[in-house]
C-alpha cells in the first residue's frame, strides 16, 4: 500500500495545476473532474450507416400514431454507460425509433420494453423511467477524421438534449399537476387525525414554500410544478455539463402499454432559440439515444445508451399536386 | 483519481480532484463532555433552514445518543461494515513516532483504505463507496435516546451493580452532536456527477447549488456522514449550509462581524465553538482558538476520520465511555486528548470557558494570569487551577468577551431575602 503510494506521489507533481485551480472561487468546481472519464473510441465516431428516415406525412397530434405505423423503425442496440462515474444501466437493450414531420412539426416515436412502470420520484428511493434523445446543435459531419462524441457531446461541439420523464408525463395527466409530500405520506400531517389534510397545517406548509424553497426559488425546472411539457429541453458541452434551456420548446407524450413504453416527442421543425436544433427537409443530421430504467435505480449515467450516432433524414415535403 | 494530503490520516490519499484548500475553513469543536441532548441545536437548524415542505425529515443537525442512536438509523455501523469489507480493509493506524508528525500526520499514519480508495480497490464505477438510507431509516432520528450499552444486563448483574467509575464505565452512552463536517475533501462533491456540489474558496463551505442539482442522490450515496438529503417536493437534494450568511456577518446583529451558525450560537449546554481554521494546516495560529485547540493542544478529534474526508468538526471525546470504541470513531488521538481534557492546562481552562459566549466568531483568544485558586489529584497527578482571564477578539480585533475561569457570584443582602 505505502509502495503504490509513493509511486503514486510521483504523479502529484502535476500539482502545478493547482494554482490554476487556486485562482477560482471555488475550491473544486466545474471541468476539473480527473480520471473517470475515458475518450469516446474510433470506432464510436463512425456513425451506423442505417439511417432514420423521417418520413413526411401530413398528420398532426390525433392522427400521429397511425402516421408512425406508416414509418419504418430503426431499432437500436442499447448498452451500459461506462465511460463516465458513475457508470451503470444496461437493463434496456434495444429500443425502436420512428419519425415523421408534416412540413411544420417533427415527431419522434420510441418504444422500449420495461417490465416496470417507475414514474415517481417522490422519496429517496424511486427512481424515473425516462428517454433522452441527442442531436449535435450545429450541422456536423461525423467521422473519425472529424470526431464528435456520441456521449454528451464535447467543448466546442454543443448538443441539443431531449429528455422526456415519466413523472413528468404522470403529472402532466393528473389533475394537480404537481406530485406532493402527501401523495407519498398521506398521513405526514397527523398520524391520529381521521383527517389526514388538516386545513390548518396543510395551509401553513403550503404557504411555507417560497420561504425555503431550495429548487423552486432557484428557478430549476425540476423542482416546478406545472411545467406543462414532459419533455425537458437541454444543452450539453461534455459530461457533467448538461444545463437546462431558458425557452423549452419540446413536448411529449408517453403511455406504458404492455410491459414497455411507448413515447413522442415532438418539436417545430425551426425554433427561434439558437440554443435548439434545426431541422431542414432534405438536410441530414444524428442523433443519439438513452434510456433509463428507474426499477434499477438508473439516473445519470446508469443508463443504457447507444454508443454511436445514426443519421437523420427528413424526406422533403411532397405537395400534393 | 489524484493525490491529496490528507493530515487526519497522516499521509496522501487518493481523490478525485487535487489538492485545493480553502484560505479559511469554517470549522467547530464540540465538547461532548457537556452535551445535556436537550435538542436546542436541532430546534435552531429546523427553525432556520428546513420548516418548509418536503424538509419535515430533515435536520441537518441532529443530537443522537451513542451507541445504539444513529441519524439515519446505524448510518455508522453501515458505513464501517461498508469499509471494513469483510475484514479485507482492517481500518488499521501506525501509530510509532516514526509515523507522527507534528502538523501533517499529528495521530500517525492510517495504513487502510478510505471510502474513497476502497472504491477503487473494489473497482466499482464511482467515486466511494455508500449507501442511500431509505425513508424509513430516517424517520426517528433520537431512536435509542438514552438507552446505555454494557457487557452484561441487568438481569446477569444485578440492576446497578455495574459501576461506573472513570476512566471507563462500564455501563455507558453518550450524545453525538452531528451537523455536515464541510470536510475538506468531500465525497459528497466528488460522488455529483454534474458537479452542482461546490467547496467555498473564502470560508471552504461546501454548498449544494440548488439551480444544478438534478436529484441524482450521489451525494445522499457517498456523504458517509448522511448529511445530504433528498427534498421529494422540490425533487433535489439539499443539505447543511453552515448558515453561511451568518459566516459571512450579513446579520446586523454582529455589525457586520462573522457569527455563529444558529445549531452553535443556541447550544445550551455551552459545548461548540464555531468559527474558522486558518487555512494552511501546516501554520497553525497560536492564538486562534480553533487552531489551538485542533492543531496544536490536539484536544479536539475529528469524527471517524478513517472516511478520509478530512471532516471539520472535531470533537473532545467523552470520558467515560470505552477507549476502543472511542478509537474507532475518533481515531488514535484519542487517548491525548483524554488525558489533556482530563486535567486541564492553564490554557485549556481559559479556551474552554470562550464556549458560547458570544455570538460573534472568535478569530483570536489572550489569556492573563490570575491566582491559584483551587488544587487536587486527578489519576494521581497534581491538577491546579488558576483564576485566569481569557479575552476573546473578534478578526477585526475587537473585544467581544473577557470571562475568568471562575465564575462571579454574589451573595445578596440579607435584608432584601424576602420570604413570604
Ligand atoms: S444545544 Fe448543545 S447541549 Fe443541547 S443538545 Fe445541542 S449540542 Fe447538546
Ligand atoms: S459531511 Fe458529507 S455532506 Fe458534509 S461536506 Fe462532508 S461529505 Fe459533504
Amino acid at each position: 500500500m505505502l509502495n503504490k503510494l509513493l509511486f503514486k506521489s510521483v504523479l502529484f507533481m502535476c500539482a502545478g495545476v493547482m494554482l490554476l485551480l487556486a485562482s477560482n472561487d471555488k475550491v473544486f468546481s466545474q471541468g476539473v473532474g480527473l480520471g473517470a472519464e475515458a475518450e469516446a473510441t474510433v470506432e464510436e465516431n463512425i456513425p451506423r450507416e442505417k439511417a432514420l428516415v423521417v418520413k413526411y406525412i401530413n398528420a398532426d397530434l390525433d392522427t400521429i400514431d397511425k402516421a408512425f405505423s406508416q414509418a419504418a423503425p430503426l431499432k437500436l442496440e442499447l448498452q451500459m454507460q461506462d465511460r463516465a462515474f458513475p457508470n451503470g444501466g444496461g437493463s434496456v437493450s434495444a429500443l425502436e425509433v420512428r419519425g415523421v414531420h408534416n412540413g411544420s412539426r417533427i415527431f419522434f416515436n420510441f418504444k422500449w420494453s420495461d417490465k416496470t412502470k417507475n414514474d415517481r420520484v417522490i422519496a429517496d428511493h424511486l427512481f424515473r423511467d425516462a428517454v433522452g434523445l441527442m442531436f449535435p446543435l450545429d450541422i456536423v459531419t461525423i467521422s473519425p477524421e472529424t470526431p464528435f462524441s456520441p456521449r454528451m457531446g464535447d467543448r466546442g461541439k454543443p448538443v441539443n438534449i431531449w429528455h422526456w420523464k415519466a413523472d413528468w408525463e404522470r403529472e402532466m395527466d393528473s389533475e394537480c399537476g404537481f406530485e406532493h409530500m402527501e401523495d407519498q405520506y398521506p398521513d405526514m400531517f397527523t398520524d391520529f387525525d381521521f383527517h389526514t389534510h388538516p386545513l390548518h397545517f396543510h395551509d401553513q406548509e403550503l404557504h411555507s414554500i417560497p420561504l425555503i424553497s431550495g429548487g423552486r426559488a432557484a428557478g430549476n425546472m425540476l423542482s416546478q410544478p406545472n411545467k406543462g411539457t414532459t419533455v425537458e429541453d437541454l444543452n450539453a458541452i461534455g459530461f457533467s455539463t448538461l444545463t437546462t434551456q431558458d425557452h423549452q420548446d419540446v413536448q411529449g407524450k408517453g403511455k406504458w402499454e404492455n410491459s414497455g413504453w411507448n413515447v413522442t416527442m415532438y418539436r417545430d421543425l425551426i425554433t427561434a432559440d439558437t440554443n435548439d436544433v434545426q431541422f431542414i427537409p432534405g438536410v441530414e443530421t444524428f442523433f443519439n439515444v438513452a434510456v433509463w430504467n428507474g426499477e434499477e435505480g438508473d439516473r445519470n449515467g446508469q443508463k443504457s445508451i447507444s454508443t454511436r450516432w445514426s443519421p437523420v433524414k427528413l424526406e422533403t415535403v411532397k405537395y400534393d399536386q | 483519481m489524484t493525490l491529496v494530503h490528507n493530515w487526519h490520516l497522516g499521509r496522501k490519499m487518493e481523490y478525485p480532484y487535487f489538492e485545493s484548500r480553502p484560505k479559511q475553513q469554517f470549522a467547530a469543536v464540540f465538547n461532548i463532555n457537556r452535551c445535556i441532548a436537550c435538542q436546542t441545536c436541532t430546534m435552531a437548524h429546523k427553525s432556520t433552514w428546513t420548516y418548509s415542505k418536503g424538509q419535515e425529515y430533515m435536520w441537518w443537525n441532529n443530537v443522537e445518543t451513542k451507541p445504539y442512536g444513529g441519524y439515519p438509523q446505524f448510518w455508522d455501523h453501515k458505513i464501517l461494515q461498508l469499509l471494513w469489507d469483510n475484514g479485507n480493509n482492517p481500518m488499521e493506524w501506525y501509530t510509532s513516532d516514526d509515523d507522527k508528525d507534528a502538523t501533517s500526520a499529528p495521530y500517525g499514519l492510517y495504513n487502510s483504505d478510505t471510502i474513497f480508495e476502497l472504491a477503487q480497490t473494489k473497482g466499482l464505477n464511482q467515486q466511494a463507496v455508500g449507501y442511500i438510507p431509505d425513508d424509513k431509516e430516517w424517520r426517528f432520528p433520537n431512536i435509542y435516546e438514552d438507552t446505555a450499552a454494557s457487557e452484561k444486563t441487568n438481569y446477569e448483574t444485578g440492576p446497578a451493580a455495574e459501576s461506573s467509575e472513570l476512566p471507563e464505565h462500564k455501563r455507558w452512552f453518550f450524545y453525538l452532536q452531528r451537523i455536515c463536517n464541510h470536510c475538506t475533501y468531500p465525497a459528497c462533491l466528488a460522488a455529483c456527477p454534474r458537479k452542482a456540489i461546490y467547496k467555498r474558496k473564502e470560508d471552504g463551505i461546501v454548498l449544494i447549488d440548488q439551480k444544478r442539482c438534478r436529484g441524482y442522490r450521489k451525494c445522499v450515496e457517498q456523504c458517509p456522514y448522511k448529511k445530504p438529503m433528498y427534498r421529494g417536493e422540490t425533487r433535489i437534494s439539499e443539505k447543511c449550509i453552515a448558515c453561511y450568511p451568518r459566516v459571512e456577518g450579513k446579520d446586523p446583529i454582529t455589525k457586520g462581524r462573522r457569527m455563529e451558525a444558529r445549531c452553535m450560537a443556541a447550544c445550551v449546554g455551552k459545548i461548540r465553538l464555531n468559527g474558522l481554521l486558518s487555512g494552511d494546516y501546516t501554520k497553525p495560529d497560536p492564538k486562534n482558538p480553533l487552531d489551538w485547540m485542533i492543531h496544536i493542544h490536539r484536544v479536539a478529534l475529528p469524527l471517524y476520520p478513517q472516511f478520509g474526508t478530512e471532516p471539520n468538526v472535531y470533537y473532545i471525546p467523552p470520558r467515560w465511555a470505552p477507549r476502543s470504541y472511542l478509537r474507532q470513531m475518533f481515531g488514535p488521538g484519542v487517548d491525548e486528548a483524554l488525558e489533556k481534557y482530563a486535567t486541564p492546562s492553564r490554557e485549556l481552562m481559559a479556551v474552554l470557558q470562550l464556549f458560547r459566549t458570544t455570538q460573534t466568531m472568535f478569530a483570536r483568544f489572550e489569556i492573563e494570569d490570575g491566582k491559584k485558586i483551587y488544587e487536587t489529584e486527578v489519576d494521581g497527578r497534581k491538577f491546579e487551577v488558576y483564576n485566569d482571564t481569557v479575552i476573546g477578539f473578534a478578526s477585526d480585533g475587537t473585544e467581544m468577551v473577557r470571562v475568568q475561569v471562575e465564575e462571579p457570584t454574589w451573595e445578596s443582602d440579607e435584608k432584601r431575602m424576602v420570604t413570604y
